[in-house]
């Protein structure tokens, strides 16, 4: 668009400054917890706020580099149940990415590539459900789940999200595209309806799986709402749940509080790191909904 | 089926495998989909209660009474008041917003620059919404850093403009949350918008003689109108939905009655206190606003194309 090369005009300069101020307040709260997580409580509320850690704070007899860390590990009565409850995290949140990719690949094959009576009228039927909010069926679900005796456990937190819409709407999506001779080819050759899904089909999916396994594996990992219907237990308690009752237990422990939160995000920053792309993807992706 | 497939048996194998492969997603969406809304509805119309294993059918009562009675303190009135405050002080600055960052990203000269203003903006989605409400809750501390940078914007000195206190305030501070943790996600979905639009209309209009301000209201704001309502529509409803950043704010101790949004309401009433048919009148009201809004989005999408 901007055809001048060379000096930078005023209005560029604007823009510059408009971009970074945006960016100082997305960036700065993040950096915030990062230095709180090594600060007391005094320090984080100091006023004014200093940024830098001081060295008092890692140097007194009763504070080390990780005192906050240790804090948010062990919990409010020692019972370390923090692991526990990362674990529970990543299991809810892999099983979950893997079975919507497997779920959803599998429908939105059936219906992208598979004339059949019905098949638009299954379409829409999934699209429909993208109008039912997870929030007005979460007590029906909640009734169900205890009747069942899942409450407390992996089922329960996994199974009414073994699939999404949105999955089975982009996996069509882009499966209309792919060129149906290969398929037809593959059954020349003899190959089975199955094994073309799994060995033609599948390996030529790799964006948009990487796509949606993200997106499932962050809306679990972000998940409140259900855990906090269905985990009474201790241990079965996910991430979310565990900062929510460790911000209310130790009200006045900002450090430790910033250091769990810390902590519950290193596996999110990981992933954003490796594969940013398909983070931005996901939302890129969404927009072309209206298609 | 009819004749033909008869004839055929290919395509009869055709269709075979094509219910084969959906069926599995079909009946997940049977059971935990359309099942529990309709289960929400039959239920509203009943007296359920967590404890009691009978139900009565009462009609429209719990309807009546949302309408009518308080609900403890907390009514239905004050929740429809608090989502639509919400919705509609985060969704219209954050489309406004991400639109003109959205825009300002793209006169920038390299695409290094845009991918890196795209990823830093993006930062706060990645965190989860209870981290994210965990972090602002320090930082709209009296003492906190919000609370310091609000003194020195106003030019005010020590004053507590009590964040999590006043009822106003918030539930400005929920929405300033929000709207921070989504602002790059939105900025996205608009670069995805503008970079659709072919350069050659941009470069006719240089010839024509318009300048960047004038381009921008005739050529780009009207190429870019449907991916604005569908922006707008989206954070709509995703707002409705709101439920982490309220939720955390109370248990650390805010006061309930600003920020009861819907969803809110009817955890507290359905799973706190037990009211599983009050509690499902409310998510079928909360499910016809929503179903509303899409449709109207339907409505909105198709109509309104635009060809480049």
């Amino acid at each position: 668009m901007n055809k001048f090369v060379g000096k930078l005009t005023i209005t560029e300069a604007i823009v510059w400054i408009f971009l970074s101020l945006v960016l100082l307040f997305t960036i700065l709260p993040i950096v915030f917890m990062l230095v709180a997580s090594f600060m007391d409580s005094k320090q984080i509320l100091a006023m004014p706020f200093s940024w830098i850690p001081s060295k008092e704070y890692f140097t007194s007899s009763d504070r080390t580099f990780f005192t906050n860390f240790i804090k948010a590990i062990l919990g409010n009565n020692n019972n370390a149940i923090f692991f526990r409850t990362l674990f529970n995290s990543l299991v809810v949140a892999i099983t979950v990415s893997l079975t919507t990719v497997f779920l959803a690949s599998l429908c939105g094959y059936g219906l992208a590539k598979f004339k059949f009576k019905g098949n638009h009228f299954i379409f829409m039927a999934i699209m429909a459900t993208m109008m039912i909010p997870f929030e007005a069926i979460m007590i029906p679900l909640y009734m169900v789940t205890s009747s069942l005796n899942m409450m407390n456990s992996y089922r329960g937190l996994i199974i009414p999200f073994l699939v999404s819409a949105f999955g089975v709407f982009q996996m069509r999506q882009y499966l209309l595209t792919f060129p149906s001779e290969f398929l037809d080819a593959s059954r020349v050759d003899g190959l089975g309806e199955f094994n073309i899904y799994a060995r033609i089909v599948l390996p030529n999916c790799t964006p948009v799986i990487a796509t949606l396994g993200i997106l499932s594996f962050r809306n679990q990992w972000d998940n409140l709402l259900w855990p906090l219907l269905v985990s009474q237990k201790e241990t079965m308690k996910t991430i979310p749940l565990y900062i929510t009752k460790f911000s209310e237990e130790k009200q006045t422990d900002e450090g430790a509080m910033m250091a769990c939160a810390l902590l519950a995000s290193i596996p999110m920053f990981l992933l954003f790191g490796f594969l940013s792309k398909y983070f931005l993807g996901g939302a890129a992706v969404f927009e072309s909904r209206k298609g | 089926m009819s004749k033909k497939t008869k004839k055929y048996s290919i395509e009869q194998k055709e269709a075979r495998w094509g219910l084969l492969f959906t069926i599995p997603c079909v009946v997940f969406f049977a059971i935990f989909s359309f099942y529990p809304i309709i289960n929400a509805f039959i239920t509203s119309l009943t007296d359920a209660k967590v404890l009691s294993r009978t139900r009565e059918f009462v009609g429209l009562k719990n309807y009546i009474y949302l309408f009518t009675k308080d609900n403890g303190g907390f009514s239905l009135a004050n929740s429809m008041r608090a989502t639509l405050t919400f919705t509609i002080g985060t969704f219209i600055p954050m489309v406004v917003i991400s639109l003109i960052i959205a825009v300002l990203l793209m006169q920038l000269r390299k695409n290094k620059y845009r991918g890196f203003f795209q990823i830093a903006y993006y930062m706060p989605a990645v965190l989860s919404s209870v981290v994210a409400a965990s972090i602002w809750m320090i930082l709209f501390d009296p003492r906190g850093l919000f609370n310091q940078f609000s003194n020195f914007i106003l030019l005010t000195s020590g004053k507590d403009y009590g964040w999590l206190v006043n009822s106003s305030m918030l539930q400005a501070s929920t929405m300033i949350v929000y709207f921070w943790k989504y602002i790059g996600y939105f900025v996205i979905l608009f670069i995805t918008g503008l970079a659709s639009i072919p350069p050659t209309i941009y470069e006719a209009a240089t010839v024509d003689g318009a300048n960047r301000w004038k381009t921008f209201w005739r050529i780009t704001l009207p190429l870019l109108k449907p991916t604005v309502l569908l922006v707008s529509v989206m954070a709509m409803l995703q707002c409705l939905k709101t439920f982490s950043t309220q939720y955390m704010f109370h248990q650390g101790g805010a006061a309930r009655q600003p920020i009861d949004v819907i969803t809110m309401n009817i955890y507290f009433t359905g799973i706190r206190n037990g009211r599983i048919a009050r509690a499902s009148a409310m998510s079928i009201i909360l499910f016809v606003i929503m179903l509303v809004l899409t449709l109207l989005q339907f409505k909105a999408s198709n109509s309104d194309d635009v060809e480049y």
